[in-house]
């Protein structure tokens, strides 16, 4: 089974991003920030990762840089799913060797789609 | 709401879309108020009064007594169906809180630090259809803050009459009073705002680098 990393430190976006994965038949992880995001990373490699940009001690975009950082992340798509929608810091995702920027609030059907798109 | 001529829209560029921007002297302030409208947020440091006018809506007032950074948001979830938070409501409730938790983590708070004032959800459209749309508002609400564990210090909910709240973001003191029910203008504004929801997809942008 195919495995995703849900990073982000409102509990509802947990539930409900992990309810729209695993219902999609993917099995989640999750994490509250970017720390805890790491360090599970590490743990175990997982398919796909899935962050929020803002969060306590470590933000979305610094969780991307460390996980490129990391031979086992070199290519796996990282997403980041944010309330943030300025060209300015969907420039600084990228940089940071982001797959993709998602404005929330998401669509369950679009994000599954998308997911489905780029994991491998 | 009594305004006298020197009311604008301050319109700062790099604010969020959805911060509120309407300035107003109110009456019995001596600093300029801030009004948020339905679908809006404010985040202040200062004790500059924010202030809105609810009848079916919610206003969320939350506040790091720590960072001393408040706000407040106006919201109501689209109408029909489930308000589960997978649902199309419920992601549209969570965005709402979401917005506003965002931008006072920016400005200094701690989730875990934020205690919340809610009011609203008032039985106001009883012409609108047989389910109380405030009714499912403040349940949405009090079941968001349960989830996220943000501390509910007091709360004005339900009953008949609309309300108009005054929230100070640094010190955290809100003032409600209600006003005369069935106001048909409120009553109109909700209903066009609502009216939007349904029509406005609830989903952003997505961007494959």
């Amino acid at each position: 089974m195919l495995s995703i990393l849900a990073v982000d430190d409102s509990p509802s976006i947990r539930q409900m991003v992990s309810f729209t994965l695993k219902s999609a038949g993917y099995s989640v992880i999750e994490a509250a920030d970017g720390t805890e995001g790491l360090a599970k990373a590490k743990e175990k490699a997982v398919n796909l990762v899935l962050t929020d940009q803002n969060m306590p001690l470590m933000d979305g975009i610094t969780l991307v840089k460390n996980l490129r950082g990391l031979p086992m992340y070199a290519t796996t798509p990282i997403l980041i799913l944010t309330t943030e929608s300025s060209d300015d810091m969907k420039a600084k995702g990228r940089a940071a060797g982001a797959t993709g920027w998602l404005v929330k609030p998401f669509d369950p059907v679009r994000l599954v789609e998308i997911v489905k798109k780029v994991i491998r | 709401m009594k305004q006298s001529g020197d009311a604008l829209f301050a319109k700062d560029a790099s604010a969020p879309i959805g911060f509120a921007s309407f300035r107003y002297t109110e009456r019995g302030f001596k600093v300029q108020a801030v009004k948020v409208l339905p679908g809006e947020f404010y985040v202040d440091t200062d004790d500059t009064p924010i202030v809105t006018v609810l009848g079916s809506c919610v206003a969320v007032c939350l506040r790091d007594p720590a960072a001393q950074v408040g706000g407040m948001n106006h919201f109501l979830l689209p109408d029909g169906g489930d308000s589960g938070l997978a649902s199309t409501a419920g992601r549209y409730g969570v965005n709402a809180m979401e917005m506003l938790i965002n931008e006072l983590v920016k400005r200094g708070a701690q989730r875990h630090r934020l205690e919340a004032k809610v009011f609203g959800g008032g039985h106001v459209m009883r012409n609108f259809t047989s389910l109380n749309v405030g009714q499912r508002n403040a349940e949405f609400t009090k079941e968001f803050l349960k989830t996220e564990a943000i501390r509910l210090l007091s709360e004005d909910l339900l009953d008949i009459y609309p309300r108009k709240v005054c929230f100070l973001p640094k010190s955290g003191r809100a003032l409600v009073k209600k006003l005369a029910a069935a106001d048909e203008t409120l009553v109109m504004q909700e209903k066009q705002y609502q009216s939007q929801l349904v029509e406005k997809p609830v989903a952003g942008d997505i961007e494959l680098f």
